[in-house]
């Protein structure tokens, strides 16, 4: 479980990038709700959590592809592959991911730079 | 022979390069338009946040936008990686952010650089530092001045001071409303000559009985050649059959209530330098901001303005457009007769001001003041 930051200090309609290998990204929806996701976006090397969210969704602030927080399925191209969801949980006003296990489909640049950083 | 000195009732003009040469044209849009307060946009046409326009100040292209929190932005409008124009139409709209169409480095409507390609791979980019570069901004008489300057002269003291030395009282044109006041028409002007000969037409009524028919027929005192400009406070009553100021001299529409009894039945103008010309009759104010493009080409943007309720009522207005429509092409007909004349070798050392036009004497002087060769 990584420690993500306080709730308090991730308001509604924000994201936070989490600085991991590859890098997460954790939205606090309009709604109230918590998602996390894979930060970059599976087109090209862009981070989602400078993108805009609208409901349950985000859309890449490059090319406006768009992506479902819940599922991680790609609600509109160019990117045609998904990004992972990762478990969030709220301990004591704290938020934390639990990263999902499976391997990243990444961008070719990004890929290069996972393997790099496991090497 | 041209004589060497003046007769007392003339005095001389700008020599005829000052309206024709490249290198003035580019020294003016350095030490004028790019250092003073420039009026570049209508408020309304930045009527929801996103909205943007792009116009030309000096050398440069200005992007002007509005921000969700209701701000009025300007940036110049060039994307700070390689140099791509950010937004190559005159206006439009976007949605969230300004994209470079290049490679894609993307703007808030803030300015900020919020994405790139691979930008999370470069935390050393200070987002706002590699943002847009920010242009002075303020919003006066319904209107979006910018200043380009780094460090922009007092707007009180260049604008607003202009047209209280014109009215004579701060709170005159306070009176006519004009921020609150809608578009009723707009009509852009593209006129073939300097804009010195646009702003020095503005300024003088010697010509006002030979080529403005209807206006002289409204404003009878027109014909004696003094322009309202001339006398500080005053303004030119309508003659005495006259119900508006419109074409044929038929009624106007509804009156702008907050105009006194005083400046009713009158026409008042104003020239803020460097580039606006500013109109008031009760009923409405049309307001003239001019584009400089080149020595010899000059675009100029007029807005008939009205109450909102004229305007959404769909109320007839084209007999009031109408009148100052056929000034203006009278006008700009007049200027473009005399940029050729321009280059002329006649012309070289200038032409001359009758005495109803020695105060365009003043305009030249702050030309050549900004000039540096007074």
């Amino acid at each position: 479980m990584i420690p993500v930051c306080r709730l308090a200090d991730l308001p509604r309609g924000e994201a936070f990038r989490l600085e991991t290998v590859p890098p997460v990204a954790v939205f606090h929806t309009d709604e109230g709700e918590l998602f996390a996701i894979d930060d970059t976006c599976t087109h090209q090397d862009a981070s989602l959590s400078d993108g805009w969210l609208e409901g349950c969704e985000v859309e890449c602030p490059l090319h406006a592809s768009k992506f479902d927080l819940r599922t991680g399925a790609v609600d509109a191209p160019p990117a045609r592959l998904p990004v992972r969801t990762h478990q969030v949980l709220v301990e004591d006003g704290m938020v934390y991911v639990l990263l999902c296990d499976t391997p990243p489909p990444l961008p070719p640049c990004a890929a290069a730079r996972v393997v790099g950083a496991a090497e | 022979m041209i004589p060497t000195s003046l007769p007392e009732s003339l005095i001389s003009t700008l020599p005829g390069d000052h309206y024709t040469s490249p290198e003035i044209f580019a020294a003016e849009q350095e030490r004028i338009f790019e250092s003073m307060w420039f009026c570049a946009a209508r408020s309304s046409d930045l009527g929801t946040p996103g909205a943007y326009r792009t116009v030309t100040v000096g050398r440069e292209s200005v992007l002007l936008t509005r921000t969700r929190d209701d701000a009025v932005r300007a940036f110049l409008n060039v994307c700070r990686h390689r140099g791509a124009r950010l937004c190559t139409q005159e206006s439009g709209e976007v949605r969230r952010a300004f994209q470079c169409p290049y490679h894609a480095w993307t703007y808030s409507l803030e300015g900020k650089l919020v994405a790139a390609p691979n930008l999370t791979k470069m935390p050393d980019i200070d987002r706002t530092a590699y943002g847009l570069a920010t242009v002075a901004v303020r919003e006066w008489l319904g209107c979006v001045w910018v200043c380009l300057a780094d460090d922009p002269p007092s707007f009180e003291e260049q604008v607003v001071a202009e047209v209280v030395a014109r009215l004579g009282d701060a709170g005159a044109i306070e009176r006519y409303g004009v921020d609150g006041l809608a578009v009723g028409r707009r009509i852009v002007y593209d006129v073939r000559a300097n804009w010195k000969l646009i702003v020095e037409n503005f300024m003088e009524c010697y010509h006002c009985a030979t080529i403005h028919p209807e206006l002289t027929e409204v404003l009878p005192e027109f014909a004696d050649g003094y322009a309202a400009q001339y006398f500080v406070g005053h303004g030119a009553e309508f003659g005495a059959g006259i119900k508006g100021f419109t074409v044929d001299g038929s009624e106007g529409v509804d009156r702008i209530p907050t105009v006194t009894a005083d400046q009713d039945r009158r026409y008042y103008a104003i020239t803020i330098k460097p580039q606006v010309f500013v109109n008031l009759v009760p009923d409405h104010v049309i307001f003239h901001r001019m584009y400089p493009l080149a020595a010899d080409r000059t675009v100029i943007e007029c807005d008939w303005l009205y109450l909102p309720e004229v305007v959404a009522s769909g109320t007839d207005v084209s007999r009031s457009v109408e009148l100052f429509d056929r000034v203006n092409r009278q006008d700009f007909a007049a200027c473009e007769r005399c940029q050729p004349g321009m280059g002329s070798r006649l012309y070289a050392r200038g032409g001359v001001l009758v005495p109803s036009e020695h105060h365009i004497g003043a305009f030249h002087a702050f030309v050549l003041d900004r000039l540096g060769t007074r």
